[in-house]
């Protein structure tokens, strides 16, 4: 009782659309008032960039894919997911959110800590610990941000986007699961030595300066903007419940952890708020970003235009 | 937009054209430079890389310091460096890295998901617009029927 990877690569192919496929002058533009958009630029701005970097997550998760079928299928989402960056920046055009050169908005402090962090040790991270942080991040993306979008706006085109978008991230979220449980079906001994490594000090504290404020930060923001916590619970719940469906995702280490973290994360009365994420949001905030370096080249490469010459 | 084999080009004249490469890329390794030579702007869709040498080897490590040193751009390095289930032939070119990093250039490594009348559409969304395309003939007959 395999999982079919061929049928499903063949599925994503078959479904492939295009920004070109949608009109973006279509009528719904002025529902975006001056009130929403002043409320949703930021949340918009971080959507764009949690896509984006997730692309490159999965450009990350192709260098060490399990097979051929799953390096394709992970290539294709890699691509996906700039997809996605690139309507939701045509959607911030579309309602007047970028400025004359229609740029990417600045990312934040953390969101650039966590680019450097995916461009030095991005390729380096053993298999599991990626391919379980992915599927989380989805749903809590799928689940939380894109219902909570949907509900504030009300633009048919937005909501002609999301269908596609949200059918996508169903598949994706499908082959994460699927490949947690074909990891966790290998031999116990390698799934232990792929996890020690994942403990080398300076890639768990990298992980925890990094991530840890990057993700409280923007749990803050969105729950600030009316996200209601519930939602985020239900999308930690259903991370859990379809891991603890698979037959071998449970055998995981690195499941667990993320599992407990992400418990946390939604619960804001936990210590973990007082004593470690709210401490390193502040520092991190201090963080000068020049120290940081030029990001590589896949950070310029997203765009609002449907078509190049 | 016109579409080509992958020897049917050298009778185009591609002076001022768009053109777009679509070919396995031990033959795109090929035709790049002479084609960039002669396009305005030139697209190459890779599906999978492969190593390069300066020289008839068959050694890895020599296309490894190749791609290193001729290639500036650490992302653009990335993308040329094929991966663990690649092939392990290396193809001889002097110059397709050269070219590749023309400014009339552009290497594009998201999966081609269908040819349309005026260019490719790629994964990311993208529709990349060319007046010719040159693509290994089973494909060009394909399109065309
Ligand atoms: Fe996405
Ligand atoms: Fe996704």
């Amino acid at each position: 009782m395999t999982y079919d990877f061929e049928a499903m690569l063949q599925t994503i192919k078959d479904k492939q659309w295009s920004l070109a496929d949608i009109d973006w002058d279509a009528p719904g533009a002025e529902t975006m008032t001056d009130e929403l958009r002043a409320k949703m630029r930021p949340f918009m701005a971080d959507l764009v960039w949690i896509e984006h970097v997730g692309a490159r997550g999965f450009a990350s998760l192709a260098t060490k894919a399990p097979t051929p079928v799953v390096k394709e299928i992970y290539e294709y989402f890699h691509a996906e997911e700039q997809k996605h960056a690139n309507a939701e920046l045509a959607l911030m055009k579309r309602w007047g959110m970028l400025d004359e050169d229609g740029q990417m908005p600045e990312p934040n402090i953390n969101v650039k800590m966590a680019i450097k962090v995916l461009d030095t040790y991005g390729d380096n991270l053993p298999l599991t610990g990626l391919a379980a942080l992915i599927p989380l991040l989805e749903c809590a993306l799928d689940g939380a941000l894109v219902k909570f979008l949907l509900d504030e706006v009300s633009d048919p085109v937005c909501h002609e986007v999301f269908r596609h978008i949200n059918s996508d991230e169903a598949r994706h979220i499908t082959v994460d699961f699927q490949v947690l449980e074909l990891i966790g079906a290998g031999p116990l001994h390698k799934t232990l030595i792929e996890s020690a490594s994942l403990l080398h000090p300076q890639v768990v504290l990298g992980l925890i300066v990094v991530f840890v404020p990057l993700i409280n930060k923007m749990r803050d923001n969105i729950v600030a903007m009316g996200l209601s916590e519930q939602k985020l619970y239900n999308a930690v719940k259903r991370y859990s419940s379809i891991g603890g469906r698979g037959e071998f995702t449970r055998r995981l280490p690195a499941y667990h952890v993320l599992r407990t973290q992400a418990s946390m994360v939604i619960n804001r009365s936990h210590p973990y708020h007082r004593f470690l994420a709210d401490p390193l949001v502040k520092v991190t905030s201090f963080v000068p970003a020049r120290l940081l370096g030029r990001p590589q080249a896949w950070v310029d490469e997203v765009t609002h235009e449907p078509i190049a010459s | 937009m016109r579409i080509v084999d992958g020897e049917g080009w050298r009778d185009v004249d591609l002076d001022g054209l768009r053109v777009g490469v679509w070919m396995p890329a031990a033959e795109a390794v090929r035709i790049v430079p002479a084609v960039t030579a002669r396009a305005r702007s030139v697209k190459v869709f890779q599906d999978a890389p492969v190593w390069v040498a300066p020289v008839p080897v068959r050694i890895p490590t020599v296309a490894r310091l190749h791609l290193r040193l001729t290639v500036r751009d650490t992302w653009t390095r990335r993308l040329l460096t094929p991966g663990r289930f690649g092939g392990r032939d290396v193809i001889v070119s002097r110059s397709y890295y050269r070219a590749l990093q023309r400014s009339n250039c552009k290497l594009i490594t998201w999966p081609v998901y269908a040819v349309v009348t005026q260019g490719v559409r790629t994964a990311e969304g993208i529709e990349h617009r060319v007046d010719v395309l040159i693509t290994p003939d089973p494909v060009r007959k394909a399109l065309a029927a």
